[in-house]
């Protein structure tokens, strides 16, 4: 069994790091990294708890060998959180209650990041289909629903503050 | 259990790492063959990634698409040529896997899955498949049938675009989104002198792989599309079909309702 080396841009630093075959990006990113943000919910790609972001796009981690995306730039719930305080969209799901467990909130978070980046001003039926691969097993999803909506607007009048 | 990884650049390459010895797995977007290797119940020893390969791309010419295998469903879904598939592709799991999931995939994953496969099948899309050292052409509706028995690699699919409004598209499933077809109908029903002229069914979820709904073609085939005659076209759909139980839906259930969705698909009530 043949290690390789394989090199990645996580959160805006470059990394290698030697991999068996077949290790996955979740396993990558919590074992060789130490960002044990994003969760190993199924390991299936059903539930959502791994989703980070692949060259902008949502992926589950867990289905992807790190061997087939060498030269990929990733990033995770910790790249996204500023240095000091929250990114808007974690201040969204805090002072929305849209946590219980928190298990898949890291998960769900990207998943409103990948959405944002494409429709900074989503329909209540945009953000139920961008979680609709991301399972929570608390809330009953209408929390995170309305959190995913106010991320947008606080988003939204971010960009606004900062073009005046 | 597993020992290499491969990424080739090419085609060519493809086929090279395949000559060597060992049992070898295609992986593309890896969201059906991954679950296996995690789970511990993988049977191969190597895995062969068509991601670097440029099998990726969709053209749109002359009113035909053509479309690279290891093109991604929500790449397809972001084509503006080809529209009219969005409802059907956003019925099919959720956005993160489409982000993953390609088009040559969708073709070989074991149902309740796959329902781009019924839609391939009613729009007559044919396969490329490569040997390494020739390609072949096959329609979709055969290869899925004997998943690819005669092995080779699919490269890409190509199909003629539907006239506006003939493609036809119902699912069923147990949740709104995000859910395994219980039964999926895709149609492509051209209408000419108040007659059905010409159509084609897919269907998926009602059998081992995506089936082509030919008694219900037949029998739809010279008569108005209306609902009298879509329901009894939509009777004849047993024949075509052999559903099986599983844990989103039992046969007799998906026999039960199959005429239903038909009815559905094709007048939409």
């Amino acid at each position: 069994m043949k290690h390789s080396v394989v090199a990645l841009t996580v959160n805006g630093a470059e990394r290698q790091m030697l991999v068996a075959p077949g290790t996955t990006l979740l396993d990558a990113l919590r074992e060789s990294q130490g960002l044990t943000g994003t969760r190993r919910g199924c390991d299936q790609g059903a539930c959502g708890a791994c989703t980070v972001l692949v060259d902008g796009r949502t992926m589950m981690s867990c289905l992807l060998p790190v061997e087939t995306i060498d030269g990929a730039t990733i990033e995770t719930i910790e790249g996204l959180t500023p240095m000091e305080g929250l990114h808007p969209i974690q201040e969204a799901f805090l002072e929305g209650f849209a946590t219980q467990c928190g298990f898949c909130t890291s998960g769900m978070i990207m998943a409103t990041a990948g959405l944002l980046a494409k429709n900074p001003d989503p329909s209540r039926d945009d953000a139920v289909r961008a979680i609709s691969g991301n399972i929570c097993r608390c809330t009953g999803y209408e929390a995170i629903i309305d959190a995913v909506l106010d991320a947008a607007a606080r988003m939204r009048a971010a960009r606004r503050a900062k073009a005046a | 259990m597993l020992q290499s990884v491969a990424t080739p650049a090419s085609l060519a390459e493809i086929h090279a790492v395949l000559a060597r010895p060992g049992s070898a797995r295609i992986i593309a977007g890896g969201t059906a063959v991954m679950p296996t290797l995690n789970a511990g119940t993988d049977d191969f020893t190597s895995l062969v990634s068509l991601r670097a390969a440029g099998l990726a791309g969709i053209s749109v010419k002359d009113g035909v698409a053509t479309i690279g295998a290891a093109t991604t469903l929500a790449d397809l879904a972001d084509e503006p040529a080809l529209g009219f598939l969005v409802p059907a592709l956003e019925t099919i799991a959720s956005p993160t896997i489409r982000n993953m999931a390609t088009v040559g995939g969708n073709l070989f994953v074991k149902q309740p899955y796959g329902d781009l496969a019924a839609c391939l099948i009613a729009l007559g899309a044919t396969a490329t498949v490569s040997d390494g050292t020739t390609t072949r052409i096959e329609p979709v509706e055969k290869l899925v049938a004997s998943r690819l028995g005669s092995g080779g690699i699919v490269t890409q699919v190509s199909f003629p675009l539907p006239a506006e409004g003939s493609f036809k598209f119902v699912k069923a499933g147990r949740k709104a989104l995000n859910a395994a077809a219980i039964v999926t109908v895709a149609a492509v029903v051209t209408v000419a002198d108040g007659v059905v002229s010409q159509c084609r069914i897919g269907l998926g979820g009602l059998a081992e792989c995506a089936v082509r709904a030919r008694s219900v073609e037949e029998a739809l085939t010279g008569n108005p599309l209306d609902r009298e005659h879509a329901e009894q076209a939509a009777a004849k759909a047993e024949r075509d079909i052999e559903p099986l139980d599983d844990s989103h839906a039992s046969a007799w259930y998906r026999a039960r309702v199959t005429p239903v969705h038909i009815r559905r698909a094709l007048v939409g009530e």
